[in-house]
């Protein structure tokens, strides 16, 4: 290794910026001869760190005021290299320089937990555990995203564990929860979920009130966990961004744009830019789609259906602009590695231009009115408060943070496609209450509505597709990509035909761990609002079951009734 | 205080959103990708398609007189990859969507292609169409006695080729 001054001067033409400098001064100061390589390649600054110096090393770093907890990706790299991987991706806003932080975990060695430092990181350590077998210290490891009837030692994600294994060694059993005593005799338990299977993923809370306020609230999810990143391990590169697509089925295009960036990341692929253009139109398309589904949902739960209808009303002519644009209303599937499939026609353009000048005017017009109705304004206004402290310590993301006074923007702080050509304004609202992320995407309407126009003006001509790209194996590359929650973030270790290994992290991972902080104090009749309010997903066919623990009654009531009981207040 | 009334005027001048359909015409655009149809006399049975396909809709199923390939409608995701990928521009993205149907075998399309038998081995590997497709654009070549050896039994026979070049040696 070298000595502290060798040391020093190739972490000066490492860093970005002084930001990035004082980081990685600070990291050679705690961690000396622990560290292993430092490299920079793009906006990406990699560190190669033993395990033993990562607690002192996070430790060192948590509390500098811009950093911010992205993603933890664990990788089974035995095969290659002997050990397991975690790859830390943190990310400085103020200098948009993405920090990865690689730990070689041999077998056996255990890592002391971070989930005090970066909260976020909670639910990273459990995954890692439940799909490789890593072992977290000081901290309860218990199961997240495997069943609780899954066998102890069998981890799918370890590349020594074949499909057809996984299927002979479980087989789903019902789990009978049981009804467990709280202690506190006032006090009610209301789960609300797990099925809502018409938009997202099944998500179940269970809600503890006393009275009529909610006291404490737990989340439990992943019941759908299906696999796909080890279902990607075997699909072919320009096969996995239609099952990317897939993930979610309302910004399903955030997803394959951020699968295949991280693989022209880590290949060095130089995407033509009228591609660039192409995908940025359409994540601005489907922003539009998604936020306009949003409010509509939004209105509906507060019991005010006119602005819902009228809200969809308004949403079908984008959906209309979304098959003209990809030829699918959604899951359009025109991204691939390298560029996109699908180019735009020269009588489309005037086509988009007529129907943003349209949607521009009905817009204005419907918001104006639906947000002055009183009775939204009063159960939005001071409901579902998320202090800004809290929405920084976990790391959260999208309009939730927005909405809590940071200016978290992935297209402006670590910006990609072509959001670099264009002038926009992140919406950021302070007061952290339902209201507050109600008007971050009211707002954010006119600025995609704005961005658009200016990239249809700008379009430039020229190719879609780079002619030819080739793969080398164990490449470490990062794509993400603002969707109409937060920041989608996949990382992907390339292999010779097929991701080696492929980590997506959706913004509802990083925003539900402070649903419960959010749901404290609030009145039960806003539970599902506030829930909502992080734009997780919600159906119609909800269904929740109130269980009065003292006389062991249970009734099934839909989801909208718990909403409107209290909407005679308004 | 009465501002949420004038939803009304908008209700008023927008009218009815939703159309009759069916009893009126779909909304769908020009650029719609619906199921694919593929061309028998423009196929050649290469399976470009099916390597590419991301559900597996398409397969290749060889039986002993035919190279039969198949698209299960009830599979497709409608992405068109088929159509990008296609070398002999055999298949075309329609606009038809109205695809449910209480007959399952109306979701199956066929294109059934004559098999090439291996001379070696006698395993159905390819298609003719295919091996005249490779002929005329490499235009014979060198490589024209092994176009009815399937690749196992090739890589068999180079094998034992370079073998017996290097040691003198015939190898059996």
């Amino acid at each position: 290794m070298f000595s502290d001054l060798e040391r020093l001067r190739p972490m000066d033409s490492i860093a970005r910026g002084p930001r990035s400098l004082a980081i990685l001064n600070k990291l050679a100061d705690v961690c000396g001869d622990s560290i292993l390589d430092v490299t920079r390649d793009g906006i990406t600054i990699r560190i190669t760190l033993k395990a033993g110096c990562l607690r002192k090393a996070l430790e060192t770093i948590y509390s500098e005021h811009d950093l911010y907890f992205r993603t933890l990706t664990a990788s089974d790299e035995r095969r290659e290299e002997g050990v397991y991987k975690l790859y830390y991706v943190l990310g400085i806003d103020s200098e948009g320089t993405n920090l990865v932080i690689e730990v070689p975990v041999p077998e056996a060695v255990e890592i002391y937990t971070a989930s005090d430092l970066f909260r976020a990181s909670d639910w990273y350590e459990l995954e890692a555990h439940d799909l490789f077998g890593i072992r977290f210290n000081g901290r309860t490891l218990r199961r997240l995203v495997l069943p609780e009837d899954w066998p102890e030692d069998l981890h799918p994600l370890r590349k020594d564990v074949s499909v057809e294994e996984l299927r002979e060694l479980y087989q789903p059993q019902m789990i009978s929860r049981v009804v467990t005593e709280l202690g506190v005799e006032e006090v009610v338990r209301i789960p609300i979920g797990p099925y809502h299977p018409a938009l997202h993923e099944p998500e179940y809370f269970e809600l503890y009130v006393r009275g009529e306020k909610v006291v404490d609230a737990r989340y439990i999810g992943f019941m759908v966990h299906r696999g796909i990143e080890k279902l990607a391990e075997s699909m072919k590169y320009d096969q996995v961004p239609f099952l990317a697509e897939r993930i979610c089925g309302i910004c399903g295009f955030v997803h394959s744009t951020s699968y295949v960036q991280a693989v022209e990341d880590a290949l060095n692929i130089e995407v033509p830019e009228r591609a660039e253009f192409i995908r940025s139109i359409v994540l601005e398309v489907e922003r539009l789609h998604s936020h306009l589904l949003w409010l509509g949902v939004a209105l509906h739960l507060l019991g005010y259906d006119t602005g819902f209808m009228h809200a969809w009303r308004i949403r079908e002519k984008i959906m209309v602009l979304a098959e003209l644009l990809t030829g699918s209303r959604k899951t359009y599937g025109i991204a691939l590695v390298g560029g996109v499939k699908k180019d735009i026609a020269q009588d489309t353009v005037s086509k988009v231009k007529e129907t943003l000048d349209r949607l521009k005017r009905e817009y204005r017009e419907f918001v104006d009115v639906a947000t002055s109705v009183p009775q939204v304004r009063a159960r939005l206004t001071g409901t579902g408060i998320l202090p800004r402290g809290e929405a920084r310590a976990y790391s959260l993301v999208g309009p939730t943070v927005r909405g809590s006074g940071l200016a978290r923007d992935v297209r402006k702080d670590y910006t990609y496609a072509a959001y670099h050509y264009v002038s926009f304004n992140v919406p950021v609202y302070t007061e952290g209450d339902n209201l507050a992320r109600t008007l971050v995407r009211v707002d954010e309407v006119f600025e995609s509505i704005s961005i658009l126009e200016q990239l249809i003006d700008m379009l430039p001509s020229g190719p879609i597709m780079v002619e030819s790209w080739e793969t080398q194996p164990m490449k470490l590359g990062i794509g993400s990509v603002e969707a109409p929650r937060g920041e989608v973030i996949h990382v992907v270790v390339t292999g010779h035909y097929s991701p080696y290994r492929w980590r997506v992290r959706a913004p509802t991972y990083q925003n539900l761990q402070a649903v419960p902080i959010m749901l404290k104090g609030v009145d039960l009749a806003d539970a599902p609002l506030t829930i909502a309010s992080i734009d997780p997903c919600f159906s119609c066919t909800d269904r929740a079951t109130i269980i009065n623990l003292r006389s062991g009654s249970v009734k099934t009531v839909p989801i909208e009734i718990i909403s409107r009981r209290g909407s005679g207040r308004g | 205080m009465v501002k949420f009334l004038r939803m009304l005027a908008i209700s008023a001048r927008e009218g009815t959103a939703t159309r009759k359909y069916p009893f009126e015409s779909s909304l769908v655009t020009p650029e719609f990708r619906g199921r694919v149809d593929i061309d028998p006399a423009k196929c050649v049975g290469c399976g470009a398609c099916v390597r590419i396909c991301p559900p597996s809709a398409l397969t290749l199923n060889y039986e002993s007189d035919e190279v039969v390939l198949k698209y299960f409608i009830g599979r497709c995701i409608f992405c068109g990859m088929c159509a990008y990928v296609c070398p002999q521009d055999a298949i075309t993205i329609t606009k038809e969507f109205e695809l449910a149907t209480p007959e399952l075998n109306d979701l199956y399309d066929e294109v059934v292609h004559t098999a090439v038998k291996c001379n070696v081995c006698g395993k159905p590997f390819t298609t003719v169409k295919l091996v005249k497709e490779v002929e005329k654009r490499i235009d014979g070549g060198d490589m024209s006695p092994l176009f009815n050896t399937c690749p196992e039994c090739r890589r068999k026979l180079t094998a034992r080729r370079v073998g017996s070049g290097v040691t003198g040696v015939s190898v059996e």
